[in-house]
């Protein structure tokens, strides 16, 4: 059997792949993608706890958390949309108007 | 029947710990139809006060009664939920008040702006009632979600949306970081029940495990809260959104991230203490730290803005710093009164956000030259304007000077015996004192300087009527503390049990 340790440093390397992304990339839809390796991160230690420890509510909260998360990438999209058609970019550069 | 809590218990019976969020959920499901069949922001505003008066009726019934009760071990009513309930309420009711005659609201979507609204306090209604991490984790999301799409709902205007991209994905960083943070924790723990972890946890020692989950739920509450460093989104998105909206956010939202921080960590330090393999010292630290750099960042940065929103922004990130205090020092006392001032921040950062909001809705500028000559053209304005601002720096007899004496006293002394967070009760002191300098500065541009025009101006009556009772507010509750004060005590009471 596969000890929970592999499992838990699987996440967190994906975990710092998502929290890396979001540091260095200019692209906001590359950024929401990368927030969704970091939930999806999380995700996965619920399963793991969950499986280890045979608790069935860890698999519940993960339910929750992905349709949480599909819920803010809709609204995150709808955001970007609007930001686009009114600044014509969704480069972090180009919104950067209001700093300090 | 009798007029206490029988007449809820008798109305929602099982789902009684429930009643307020479930009047607020049955609004906004028919906010959007209200504005559809009437097509009259009056007439939907008219429903969305009536619904949140009924709401904080029940409320304000269970909480007086000393109503308590238990749903499904996910949601349990008690006085600390029914006190953070009525901050939310109180909240809301503003914004619902003002948004209805602000220039800046939505004209065409006016229903969805306030199902949302309804929406995202329910939210932080659930996160104050919740006993569980899913029930907070989803309290949260509900509040923030929302949150997001009321920042963007000003339109057509490029720094709204720019405020709402930045608002998402730093949101949306906190939420990763938190659900990880809860992960390990229900990991450690292995359970998702508040109390059960606590008991959990004081039986073993400190593990690595716990330490990252303690890491990164401190980073993603500090994302919720505004805590310096993770404050960069606050001030742009207080700047671009609605003044309504940024006087939702600033006074309501944020108190969820503080909610959500005693509700977790006060409970696992105040069960995990009574044990000796559980040292709290570090993390105490921890907070104290992050508390002194929040209030030196928020009110240094403060000094140099000219944008008033902006400023009351960094205003509003000292004043996160303030509350943190409860957090490193960790006693009964402590908690009663971070919650007073989360109470009398309400009403005076509430009131200048209001003021701002009004100004705006009749022409005035966001920057604070366009202030100057304010006594003469409107005295009532600037009159409550000098409150708020003097309330926020802590001069008495106002309402912030109270809560801060509190506040800071509780730092000072716990039980009798002087504690060793002394220095951060006099790095709170002495940024007030600075924060004085800044706040002066809207003041002297509203008495002393000349302005260019010296029409009078009338602003809208709600807007009045909001800014009239945060004046009473600010007064009463300097003058008479024990009014809130009572209920919050018994609600830290609550928690420490």
């Amino acid at each position: 059997m596969i000890p929970i340790e592999v499992y838990l440093i699987f996440a967190a390397v994906l975990f710092a792949i998502g929290a890396y992304g979001v540091v260095v990339k200019n692209n906001t839809i590359v950024v929401l993608m990368c927030i969704e390796l970091m939930l999806n991160a999380a995700n996965i230690n619920f399963i793991v706890f969950s499986a280890f420890t045979t608790d069935v509510l860890g698999q519940v909260f993960v339910i929750m958390s992905i349709s949480v998360a599909a819920a803010e990438v809709a609204v995150g999209i709808a955001i970007l949309l609007n930001a686009y058609k009114i600044k014509g970019t969704i480069e972090a550069d180009g919104l950067a108007s209001m700093r300090w | 029947m009798m007029f206490d809590s029988s007449i809820v218990t008798t109305i929602f019976a099982e789902f009684s710990p429930l009643a307020p969020m479930i009047v607020m959920i049955i609004g906004a499901l028919v906010m959007p139809a209200v504005f559809f069949a009437t097509k009259r922001k009056s007439a939907v505003a008219a429903v969305m006060i009536a619904v949140i008066a009924i709401s904080m009726l029940f409320n304000v019934l269970m909480m007086v009664d000393g109503y308590q009760a238990d749903y499904a071990g996910l949601f349990a009513y008690d006085a600390f939920a029914g006190v953070m309930i009525l901050l939310f309420q109180i909240v809301a009711f503003f914004t619902a008040l003002v948004s209805v005659s602000s220039s800046e609201t939505t004209r065409m979507h006016y229903g969805a702006f306030n199902a949302l609204l309804l929406a995202a306090t329910t939210g932080m209604m659930f996160v104050a009632t919740a006993s569980d991490l899913i029930t907070i984790f989803l309290g949260i999301e509900l509040a923030s979600i929302t949150s997001y799409v009321l920042v963007a709902m000003k339109r057509s205007d490029p720094r709204a949306a720019e405020a709402a991209v930045k608002y998402v994905i730093f949101g949306g960083l906190s939420t990763a970081l938190t659900l990880y943070g809860l992960s390990m924790l229900y990991g450690v723990a292995g359970t998702t029940n508040i109390e059960d972890i606590a008991i959990a946890l004081s039986t073993q020692d400190f593990s690595w495990a716990f330490g990252i989950a303690m890491i990164t739920m401190i980073a993603g509450f500090g994302f919720k809260i505004a805590a310096v460093p993770f404050h960069a989104w606050a001030p742009d998105v207080y700047e671009g959104a609605a003044t309504p909206v940024t006087m939702f956010l600033g006074t309501g939202s944020k108190k969820v991230g503080f909610v959500a921080l005693f509700k977790i960590f006060l409970v696992i330090f105040v069960a995990a203490s009574s044990t000796a393999a559980f040292a709290t010292e570090e993390l105490q630290y921890i907070f104290a730290i992050i508390a002194a750099i929040t209030m030196t960042v928020g009110n240094v940065v403060a000094i140099s803005q000219n944008n008033i929103k902006r400023m009351l922004a960094y205003s509003s990130i000292a004043q996160a710093g303030y509350i943190l205090i409860v957090m490193a020092v960790m006693s009964e006392y402590a908690l009663a009164s971070g919650m007073f001032h989360m109470f009398t921040h309400v009403f005076m950062k509430g009131g200048a956000f209001l003021i701002v909001g009004a100004l705006i809705t009749v022409g005035i500028g966001e920057k604070i030259s366009d202030y100057q000559g304010l006594a003469k053209r409107a005295p009532f304005i600037a009159f409550a304007m000098t409150l708020f601002l003097f309330s926020l720096a802590g001069i008495p007899p106002l309402a912030g000077f109270t809560s801060k004496l509190f506040l800071f006293s509780s730092a000072i002394y716990d039980g009798g015996v002087m504690t060793q967070w002394v220095w951060l009760a006099f790095v709170a002191v002495l940024n007030s004192a600075i924060s004085l300098y800044y706040y002066t500065r809207v003041v002297k541009a509203m008495y002393i300087e000349k302005g260019a025009n010296a029409e009078r101006i009338k602003i809208p009556k709600t807007f009045t009527a909001a800014i009239v009772t945060c004046v009473v507010f600010v007064i009463i509750l300097g003058l008479f503390p024990q009014l809130i004060m009572d209920f919050c005590a018994d609600a830290a009471a609550v928690l420490f049990g």
